[in-house]
C-alpha cells in the first residue's frame, strides 16, 4: 500500500467538483445548448429534436420502465408534450414559439443533467475504504478452510491484486493534470478491482460512468453514486440526452476530474481484447484538452493524460453468459440466454470466495501515460515525440498559426487515439497459464477440421475432443516460446508463473481456468490426456490470446 | 512565434522538383507564392535563374530552395512529390523541422517497403506480407509529428499539366481541413479538385494502376488497338480492385477519378512513364537498357514486384500482374505473355464487385 498522493479526501478533485454541483450543472446546460444550437441551425430543427425525445421517452416509460426511474417521469414528459403542441409556430407568434422551445430544451437538459451527475461523498468513500478490504480480507481467511479465520485478517485483497507499470510517475502526474484511465473490460468486477488498485497505489478516487440499471438496487446504487459513479442510461438514445452526457463528461474532465472510461463500451463478449472502441465519450477528452489550449497560453494550459490499463484475470465470472451472448449475436446459435451471473449476490460472493481460496490472482497492468495524441509524456507531463524531443502538442489544434475549433478534426484525433489505446492494450495484456492452456487446447481441437468455421468446432462431440498429453505439452512449449519472443519485443506481457516448468504451468492453468465454472472448460482425464466439457468457455478463454498470430505455432 | 506571422499568403511548399513536383508547383503558383525544394543546388539555380526546369517553364510565384528548415518554417501546407524509394529518407531529413501544425499532401504513387539488410526486391525467394507494405501517408506519420496528412491522386500527366491543359484530381484525407486547404491551394480554372475521406483507397488506386500501365504499354508496343486496350483496362481494373480489397481498401475509390480515371489516362497515353517502359519492352529493348536511359522513375516496376510477392503470399490470383512480372523479371517476351493471357480461363465478367 502506498501513501495517498493527496492525504485529505476532501481535497480530491472529485470531492472538490462534487461541492460545486450547481456550477457544473449550469456549465452542462450552457454547453449542451450551445452544441445543440450549433448542430441544428435550421429553423424547426430543435423543435423536432424535442419531439423526438418526447416520443422516445414515452415509449421507454411504457415499455421499459425501471425501478430507478423517477416517479414523475410520465408527468414530466406529458407536460413537455403538451407544451410542444401548444407552441406550434403555425398557431402562435414565432418568437413566442422559439422562447417556449428553448424553455423545453432547458428543462430536458436540466433533468438529464441532474440524473447523470455523481454525488461523491467523502464520508461514504472513507467508510468503504476502511471496511471493504477488511470484509474481503476476512472472507478470504474463512475461505481458506476455517470459518474462524473470518476473525483473523491475515491475507488481504492486496496480496491477490498485482499492480504493474510506472506507478510513481502516474502518482506524480495525478497532481500535474487530469488522468483519463482507459481499461479493458471483461467483467463487472473490473470497476471494483480497479477501485481497489487505484486505492492501493494512493491515487484519489476517479469518476466513472455506470449503467443506470446498476442503480436499480438501492443499496448498490447508493454506494456507487457516492463513490464517484455517474449514471449512463443506454435506453436513452435521443440526441439531447447524448449531448447532455457528452457535455457532462467534457465539463468534468475540463474541471480536472480524474475519469475512467471503458472505451470498449461494454464487457468483451467473446473474451478477446477489444478490437474496436466506442469513441463518443473519449472524444470529449480531446475537446476538453482543446478548450484548455484555447483558454490558456500553451505552457500554462492544464494537461490531460491518457492511461491505458489492461486487467488480467485467470477466469471471468460472467464468462458463460458473455460467450453465449456473443455466439448468439454472431447469429448461428439459438440459445436462450442464461441469467447474467451478476444479477445475484451469491455468485459475486462465490467469486471472491474462489478468488481468495485458490491461488488465483488479478493483474492490473498500467501502460506508460500519454498525452491525448498518444505521445509519451515525461515525468512532469510534457509531451515527448517518438524521437525523444519535446513536442508542442497544442499545435495539433493550430491552423495557420491559430488554435481553431474543428469538430471533424477532433473526431479524427479521437479515432487515432483509439487506435493507439488498442495497441497498448495488446502490448500490456498479461499472459497467464490459464490463457495459454485454453488457447493451445482450442487451437489443437480446431486443427482437426479442414473447415475452420467456429461453430463446427464448438459443436464437436465430447469423445472427439481428447488431445494426447505429449502433443499438448509440445504445442504449449512452442506457443510459450513465441510468447516469450513477443514479450522480448514488448508486444505482450507475461505473468511470473509462465517461467515455471511446463507441466507445472499446465497444471496451474487447468486448475485456475476451471475453478469457478460449473462446467469445466479444460481438464486432464483418467488417461492423462487433455479434454474439455465446455467448448464455448474454452473458446472464450482462448480468445484472450487472439490477434497475436500464435496459432501459427500450432 | 514566427509562424503566427505567416499571412494568408504564406507560401505553399513542394518537396521534389522532378517533372511532377514542378507541375504541381506551377499549379499552386497560380493561387499564391510557392517554395519548390530540390536537394540539388544546380536545380535550384536553374529554377531561380533560368526560370525553367526539365522543359517546364517556372511560374513567377515560385522560388526554388534547398533550405529544408526555411521551407518548414515558412510553409504550413507542404506537398511532398518524391519517388517512393526516396520518400522515407526525405521524411527523415525533414522530420526535425516538421511541426504538429503542418499539413502534408503527398503525390507519390508507390509503396514503401522496409527490407532487411542485404535483401533486395529482386530476390526471388523474398516473401512479402500485406503488413510489410505501407503507403506514403503512413510513412509521413511514422517518420514525423505530422498527423494531418492527405494525398493528391488522379489522371494528372505532368506534361499535359505543363501545357496548361485542363484536368481533375482527388484530394483525399481523413481530415476535412486537409481536403479544404488542399483544394483551396490548388484549384484553378484549369484544375478541378474533388475531396475524399478514403485516403487509403485513393492511394492504392493510384499506386496499383501503374501495373496496368506497363501492360498497356506492352500492348501498344505490339501495335494492338483499342479492343485489346479496353479488354486490358476492364480486366485490369477488376484485378487491382481485388488486390486493393485484400489489403483492406474499400472498392469505391477505384470507381472515381483517382481509380478508373487515372487508369484510363495512364493506359492510353504514351506520355505516361510506365506506359513508355512497357512499350519499349514490347519493342524488344532490355529492361536494363530502358532503366539506364530513363531520367524518370517508373513506380510500376517496383509495384508489380511487390504485388506479385504479396499475392503469392496470400494466395490471390492476379493473372495480368503476375504475367507482367514474368515479362519484367523472368525474361518472358510480351507476345508469349499475351497468348498466355488469351488462353487464361476467366469465368465471369464482373467478379470483383
Amino acid at each position: 500500500m502506498l501513501e495517498p498522493v493527496i492525504p485529505n479526501v476532501r481535497d480530491w478533485p472529485i470531492a472538490r467538483i462534487a461541492r460545486q454541483q450547481d456550477k457544473i450543472l449550469q456549465e452542462v446546460l450552457t454547453e449542451t445548448l450551445q452544441q445543440i444550437q450549433r448542430q441544428n441551425p435550421k429553423s424547426g430543427a430543435m423543435r423536432s429534436l424535442v419531439a423526438k425525445a418526447v416520443y422516445q421517452e414515452r415509449i421507454r416509460i411504457k415499455n421499459d420502465a425501471w425501478k430507478v426511474d423517477p416517479e414523475d417521469d410520465p408527468a414530466f414528459w406529458s407536460k413537455i408534450k403538451k407544451k410542444l403542441s401548444n407552441s406550434d409556430p403555425s398557431i402562435i407568434d414565432k418568437d413566442e414559439a422559439a422562447k417556449i422551445e428553448l424553455e423545453m430544451l432547458r428543462d430536458i437538459i436540466r433533468r438529464y443533467g441532474a440524473e447523470i451527475i455523481n454525488n461523491f461523498d467523502p464520508k461514504i468513500y472513507w467508510f468503504a475504504q476502511q471496511t471493504l478490504p477488511h470484509f474481503f480480507g476476512r472472507l478470504l481467511n474463512a475461505s481458506g478452510g476455517s470459518i474462524k479465520g473470518i476473525f483473523k485478517p491475515k491475507v488481504l485483497l492486496k496480496d491477490k491484486l498485482f499492480v504493474t507499470g510506472p506507478v510513481e510517475k502516474i502518482r506524480h502526474l495525478s497532481t500535474k493534470g487530469t488522468i483519463i484511465l482507459v481499461p479493458t473490460h471483461f467483467s463487472n468486477l473490473d470497476s471494483v478491482m480497479i477501485g481497489f488498485g487505484m486505492d492501493m497505489i494512493g491515487l484519489p478516487a476517479f469518476q466513472y460512468g455506470a449503467g443506470l440499471n446498476l442503480f436499480n438496487s438501492r443499496l448498490f446504487g447508493y454506494f456507487m453514486g457516492n463513490l464517484g459513479a455517474y449514471k449512463l442510461d443506454r435506453r436513452k438514445k435521443n440526441p439531447i440526452y447524448i449531448e447532455t452526457l457528452k457535455a457532462y463528461s467534457r465539463v468534468n474532465v475540463y474541471n480536472g476530474a480524474h475519469t475512467i472510461f471503458f472505451p470498449g463500451g461494454t464487457r468483451s463478449r467473446n473474451g478477446a481484447i477489444e478490437k474496436d472502441l466506442k469513441l463518443g465519450l473519449l472524444g470529449t477528452v480531446i475537446e476538453a484538452q482543446r478548450m484548455h489550449y484555447e483558454n490558456n497560453p500553451p505552457s500554462l494550459a492544464p494537461k490531460i493524460f491518457i492511461l491505458p490499463l489492461t486487467v488480467s484475470y485467470h477466469f471471468v465470472l460472467e464468462a458463460s453468459s458473455l460467450i453465449e451472448e456473443h455466439l448468439k449475436r454472431t447469429g448461428k446459435e439459438q440459445f436462450l440466454l442464461p441469467d447474467d451471473q451478476f444479477q445475484n449476490w451469491k455468485s459475486i460472493l462465490k467469486f471472491f470466495w474462489e478468488l481468495f481460496g485458490a491461488s488465483s490472482e488479478i493483474t492490473l497492468s498500467f501502460s506508460e501515460p500519454m498525452d491525448i495524441f498518444g505521445n509519451e509524456v515525461d515525468d512532469e507531463g510534457n509531451s515527448i515525440d517518438r524521437f525523444g524531443k519535446p513536442l508542442e502538442a497544442h499545435k495539433y489544434f493550430v491552423t495557420k498559426g491559430q488554435i481553431k475549433q474543428d469538430s471533424q478534426r477532433d473526431m479524427e484525433y479521437t479515432r487515432m487515439l483509439g487506435d493507439i489505446i488498442l495497441e497498448k492494450f495488446h502490448a500490456a495484456n498479461t499472459v497467464y497459464s490459464s490463457h495459454m492452456v485454453s488457447f493451445v487446447a482450442f487451437e489443437l481441437m480446431k486443427k482437426r477440421f479442414q473447415d475452420p468455421d467456429i461453430f463446427t468446432v464448438l459443436r464437436m462431440p465430447e469423445e472427439d475432443r481428447e488431445i494426447p498429453w505429449d502433443d499438448f505439452v509440445f504445442a504449449c512449449n512452442r506457443v510459450r516460446d513465441e510468447i516469450f519472443r513477443l514479450n522480448n519485443i514488448n508486444k505482450i506481457k507475461i505473468a511470473a508463473h509462465m517461467s515455471w516448468d511446463m507441466e507445472d504451468i499446465i497444471e496451474h492453468g487447468i486448475r485456475n481456468v476451471g475453478m469457478y465454472h460449473g462446467t469445466i472448460p479444460i481438464e486432464r482425464n483418467k488417461e492423462g490426456n487433455i479434454t474439455s466439457k465446455d467448448m464455448k468457455l474454452l473458446y472464450y478463454y482462448h480468445n484472450r490470446l487472439d490477434g497475436y498470430g500464435l496459432h501459427k505455432c500450432i | 512565434m514566427a509562424y503566427t506571422n505567416a499571412s494568408k499568403k504564406a507560401p505553399v511548399g513542394v518537396i521534389g522538383a522532378g517533372s511532377f513536383g514542378t507541375a504541381v508547383a506551377n499549379l499552386l503558383a497560380e493561387n499564391g507564392p510557392v517554395l519548390l525544394y530540390s536537394r540539388r543546388d544546380e536545380v535550384v539555380d536553374q529554377i531561380n535563374k533560368a526560370r525553367e526546369n526539365g522543359g517546364q517553364s517556372i511560374h513567377p510565384n515560385i522560388t526554388g530552395t534547398s533550405d529544408i528548415e526555411g521551407l518548414c518554417e515558412r510553409c504550413y501546407l507542404i506537398f511532398p512529390s518524391v519517388p517512393s524509394d526516396n520518400f522515407r529518407s526525405m521524411m527523415r531529413e525533414f522530420a526535425p523541422y516538421l511541426r504538429p501544425d503542418h499539413i502534408m499532401i503527398h503525390t507519390t504513387k508507390g509503396f514503401d517497403i522496409q527490407l532487411e539488410e542485404g535483401q533486395t526486391l529482386l530476390d526471388k525467394s523474398l516473401k512479402i506480407a500485406p503488413s510489410d507494405i505501407v503507403t506514403m501517408s503512413k510513412v509521413i506519420i511514422q517518420e514525423s509529428n505530422v498527423r494531418r496528412v492527405g494525398c493528391m491522386s488522379g489522371p494528372n500527366l505532368a506534361r499535359e499539366l505543363a501545357n496548361l491543359q485542363p484536368a481533375a484530381t482527388v484530394i483525399a484525407s481523413r481530415f476535412d481541413e486537409v481536403i479544404r486547404e488542399g483544394e483551396y491551394a490548388i484549384r484553378s480554372r484549369r484544375f478541378q479538385a474533388y475531396g475524399s475521406h478514403d485516403i487509403f483507397g485513393v492511394e492504392l488506386a493510384g499506386v496499383l494502376k501503374n501495373t496496368m500501365a506497363l501492360a498497356a504499354g506492352a500492348l501498344g508496343g505490339m501495335g494492338y488497338g483499342q479492343n485489346a486496350m479496353a479488354f486490358l483496362i476492364a480486366r485490369g481494373l477488376g484485378e487491382i480492385i481485388k488486390f486493393g480489397n485484400a489489403l483492406g481498401a474499400d472498392k469505391s475509390a477505384f470507381m472515381g477519378i483517382a481509380g478508373i480515371g487515372d487508369l484510363v489516362a495512364t493506359c492510353t497515353s504514351p506520355l505516361s512513364r510506365n506506359y513508355t517502359v512497357g512499350m519499349r519492352l514490347a519493342k524488344g529493348e532490355s529492361l536494363e537498357h530502358i532503366l539506364d536511359t530513363s531520367t524518370e522513375v517508373a513506380e510500376g516496376l517496383k509495384t508489380v514486384n511487390i504485388c506479385k510477392k504479396v499475392s503469392d503470399r496470400i494466395g490471390l490470383r492476379l493473372p495480368i500482374i503476375s504475367t507482367t512480372y514474368r515479362v519484367l523479371f523472368e525474361g518472358m517476351n510480351a507476345r508469349e505473355a499475351l497468348s498466355f493471357l488469351m488462353d487464361y480461363r476467366w469465368a465471369t465478367d464482373v467478379d470483383f464487385m
